[in-house]
Parts: C-alpha cells; structure tokens; sequence
C-alpha cells in the first residue's frame, strides 16, 4: 500500500499531476480563509464562536464549503452554485425536450449541457451572494449573536456591490480550479473540491468532542468516535464496492477469414448504483423551506412557524422521515435516469450478446430492470440509514448537526476518495505496477 | 484610494468571471463527479485556450492582490 503510493510519486508525469491537484487544494483553503473586503472579520469570527452550537439554515451549505460560509471569506459560496446548477440540469433533462435531446447527442451535446451548467452556477452564485450578504447585513445570519449587527460596518448600496460582485467572482474561480483539476490533476475537480472542504472540517470536529466529553477528559469520547468513524468507512466501502455480475455471452462472429468474439464478460450492476447523488438532492430539497422561511416578511405567519419547527432542526421525526423517504426515492429515480434497460439490452443484441438463459431484446430488458429494481432497494436503505448517523450522533454525543462522520459527509468522501484511488491506480497499471486495491 | 481599490475589485471580479465563463467547460456533469462514466483522456488544449489559461490566471492573480489590499485598507481606515 505504502509503497504504491512511493511508486505513484516515482512515476513523473503521474507526480506532476498529484502536485496540481495538492497546489490547487492548497490555493482552495487559502481562498476559504481571507474574508471579503467590507466585512469586519473580528466580529464575524466572534460570532461564529458564539454561535458554533446552534446550527441551523445554513449548516449544509456551510459543510459544503468547509466552514467558509459563516466566515463571509471569498470562497464562501463554495461549490455549492454548481452543485445546484448540475442537479437542476439534470432535472431538467428528464422535462425538456431539448435537453434530452442534447444529452443523446453524446459528446458535443454534453459540452454544451456543461456550458449551461456554467452559466447557471454564476447565476445562482449572485442569487446566493445577495441572499447571504443581505442576511449578514441585517444581522440574521448569526441570530444570537451580540455584534451581529457589526459584521458589515457600511451597509451602502455601493459596498454591497461590490462583496456580492466578489463572492460571485470566487465562485467562478472555484468553478476554473475544479475544472483545472480534472484536466491536468487526477480525479473529478468538483468532488475533489467538495471532499477538500469536508475533509477541512474533521479535526475541528473531533476536537470539539474532545473538549465537550466527560470520560477521562474526553478522550474516550474522542477514541469510540474514531472507532465508529473508521467502522463505518469500511461499511460505506464494504456496499459502495459490492455490485452484481450479470454473465454476457458474446457470439463468435466470422468476419472474413478472422473470427470475433466469442468472449464472456460480465455487467456490473452496483448495489449502490446511485452513489452519493441521492442524498445531495435529498439535503438541497430539504434546504428550500429554510430558506423561503428566510426570504419571507412575516416570520410568524401558521407555514412559516411550521416549517421552522419540523423541517430546520434536524432531529425533528418529520424532518428525518422526509428526508429518509426522498433518499430513497431520489435513488430509485437516479438509477432510472442514469442506467437505461432497453439501451443496454439493445446494444448488446446489436454485438451480438446475450445472458444465458434469457433470450435477447425485450425479455433481456426486461430481466436487467427487474434484477436493478430489487438491487437498488438495500441499496437505498441503506443510503438512508446511513444518511441518519448524525442524528443519532445527535443524540448519543450530545454533538452538533455537523458531526464529522456524518452520513452526507463519509458517503462524499468515501466516493469520492475511492473513485479517485481507483483513477491512479488505472493510471498505475498503464505502466505495469500493481496497484493499490487488491 | 479605497474607492478605487473598489471599483478596480469590481471592474476585475467581472473580467475573472467573463474569463472563466469564455473556458471550454471540462467539468462534465453531476455523474461524471460521483462515479460512473468514462474518462475521456483528451490531452492537449489548443494554443487559444492555453493562452487564455495565462490571461486567466494574471487576472486572478490580481483580482486576489486587490482584495488583500482591500481588506488591509479597510481594517487600518
């Protein structure tokens, strides 16, 4: 293990790209860090301290963006306008015509789905930076908090130009960066990024543990939730690896004088095949009451009362039965989505494929979405169940709502880690050495 | 001086924007970035988009100097 790892830095041109992705994390935190002009950052880091138990609108956003959010830096929106601008295209695949067409179109359709991607996310990066500067401003963003009102000291209509202007600005640079990384670095930018700035979280987490424990100063707090952290990233790796091979016979085709085919391979289906989308959709649905409540004059009105009663806190029983159901759904509808029976079926009859025992086309199809249907069931479950970990983390360590191993956070990095591991390790073997992942 | 660190913050802040939006998106979608699909190794950027990585970068550069300065002129006003 330690000497692939050796060997990844030996081979050169593999070298260089770890170093631009290492660079550009490093750029990545920098920028999480200096807060944008206008701001006073005394008062901001104050009241962040003020208020680090009570976590509340904004706590995804904020783990989103490794706790850059609160501190109003210049990267404070994080990926997150990207990742709402990637789910809401996605969406709209499925409605509009002229979308779905796009994405049939292969590759040039999908640089041009990209292209929209981009264009939303900058829209929704101002949309997102007038909602969170005007909210700094008049002193909501931290609610308890004795010099919220200080955080922005001139509140003209020029300077608050001028930071929304700017966080819209670090948005765009972090989109650039993410799409740095997936051209010259290893792994996907974005979720690179996004596992970056969870990852940044961790310690402070833990030692927020630490500090609050009672047994043996806190330590054995400390160590049973490193030993339930490390037990469930073997399970999340345990399900995330675990798939279903459906054999495929490919006929031996005479093509002239040579003989083709006549392979058997295998379909892996994965049990989780949605990955980590789900529960993405899932906690940004959630998030729109919060933040219609937020946007809404009247806080007192009978809706908005309710809304902040059931579905802000998060270990409110509607708030996590809605949030387990449209997991579970949302996988249904992402695998549906992303892996089309009939498609597959069809090819395989074009190159001349079968499953042993099922007749091609339509009975084909039909086999491969019945097996997906019961795979994707434990599939689902258990993306909730896993999605609730903080809540009962809640419970059991008294720990605030951005437990370091919580559900949304271990499934993004143990996804993204693996998916990334996996990419060196391809890149690895181009070059005869063996791998990480035996 | 503070209005003209300003006004050159928001003059480079949309230049940075513009910039970035004038890339050839290499991102690919939501599940290109949670597992599944292929990766399609096309190496080598065109003379034109390499040249716009520079511009990109000196601009960001300065758009990042300008806020440090910004910020420093701020607190010491």
């Amino acid at each position: 293990m330690l000497t692939a790892f050796a060997r990844a830095f030996k081979t050169p041109d593999l070298r260089k790209k770890l170093l631009f992705t290492l660079g550009i994390m490093v750029l990545f935190r920098l920028g999480a860090h200096i807060p944008v002009p206008g701001v006073d950052f005394e008062a901001v880091m104050f009241c962040v301290d003020e208020t680090k138990s009570s976590t509340g609108l904004f706590a995804l956003v904020n783990l989103f963006s490794g706790g850059a959010l609160l501190q109003l830096t210049i990267f404070a929106l994080g990926i997150m306008p990207y990742i709402t601008a990637s789910i809401i295209l996605q969406l709209l695949t499925v409605v509009i015509p002229r979308l779905e067409a796009l994405k049939k179109e292969g590759q040039a359709g999908q640089a041009k789905i990209t292209q929209y991607t981009r264009y939303l996310t900058i829209a929704l990066g101002v949309l997102q930076a007038t909602g969170l500067v005007a909210t700094a401003r008049n002193g909501s963003l931290f609610q308890s908090c004795r010099r919220a009102n200080e955080i922005v000291p001139d509140g003209s209509l020029f300077r608050i130009t001028m930071m929304v202007i700017t966080m819209t600005a670090g948005t765009a640079v972090i989109m650039w960066l993410g799409e740095l990384v997936t051209d010259r670095g290893i792994g996907n930018g974005m979720s690179i990024l996004m596992f970056v700035s969870i990852a940044a979280g961790f310690p402070g987490a833990l030692w927020a543990i630490k500090q609050q424990g009672e047994i043996a100063g806190g330590w054995g707090e400390f160590i049973a939730v490193c030993a339930i952290g490390l037990a469930m990233v073997g399970l999340v790796v345990f399900v995330e690896q675990a798939q279903r091979r459906i054999p495929v016979q490919y006929a031996k085709r005479m093509i002239g004088r040579r003989s083709y085919g006549g392979t058997s391979t295998y379909i892996p289906l994965k049990v989780n095949q949605a990955g980590v989308i789900p529960v993405i959709f899932a906690s940004s649905l959630l998030y729109i009451p919060a933040l219609l409540v937020q946007f809404t004059e009247d806080k007192t009105s009978g809706w908005a009362l309710w809304i902040q009663e059931h579905l802000v806190a998060g270990d409110d029983p509607i708030y996590i039965s809605s949030y387990f159901l449209l997991i579970v759904f949302f996988a249904f509808f992402y695998v549906a989505i992303t892996f089309d029976a009939e498609e597959v079926a069809d090819n395989m009859k074009k190159y001349g494929g079968f499953i042993p025992g099922i007749r091609a086309g339509r009975p084909t199809a039909e086999y491969l979405a019945y097996v997906l249907n019961r795979i994707t069931w434990p599939g689902s479950l258990y993306l909730g169940l896993i999605a609730l970990v903080p809540t009962v983390a809640l419970v059991l360590f008294n720990a605030d709502q951005n437990f370091p191993f919580g559900g949304t956070s271990i499934l993004i990095i143990v996804g993204v880690g693996l998916e990334t591991v996996k990419q060196i390790e391809s890149q690895l073997q181009q070059r005869n050495y063996e791998g990480f992942l035996r | 001086m503070i209005l003209g660190f300003s006004i050159a913050l928001i003059i480079f802040s949309l230049l940075a924007m513009l910039l970035v939006l004038m890339h050839k998106g290499k991102g690919g979608g939501l599940s290109d970035m949670f597992g599944g699909g292929m990766q399609s190794s096309v190496g080598g950027s065109s003379v034109a988009e390499r040249n716009l990585d520079r511009i990109t970068v000196v601009i960001g550069l300065i758009w990042f100097a300008i806020i440090v300065i910004l910020g420093l002129l701020l607190k010491f006003e």
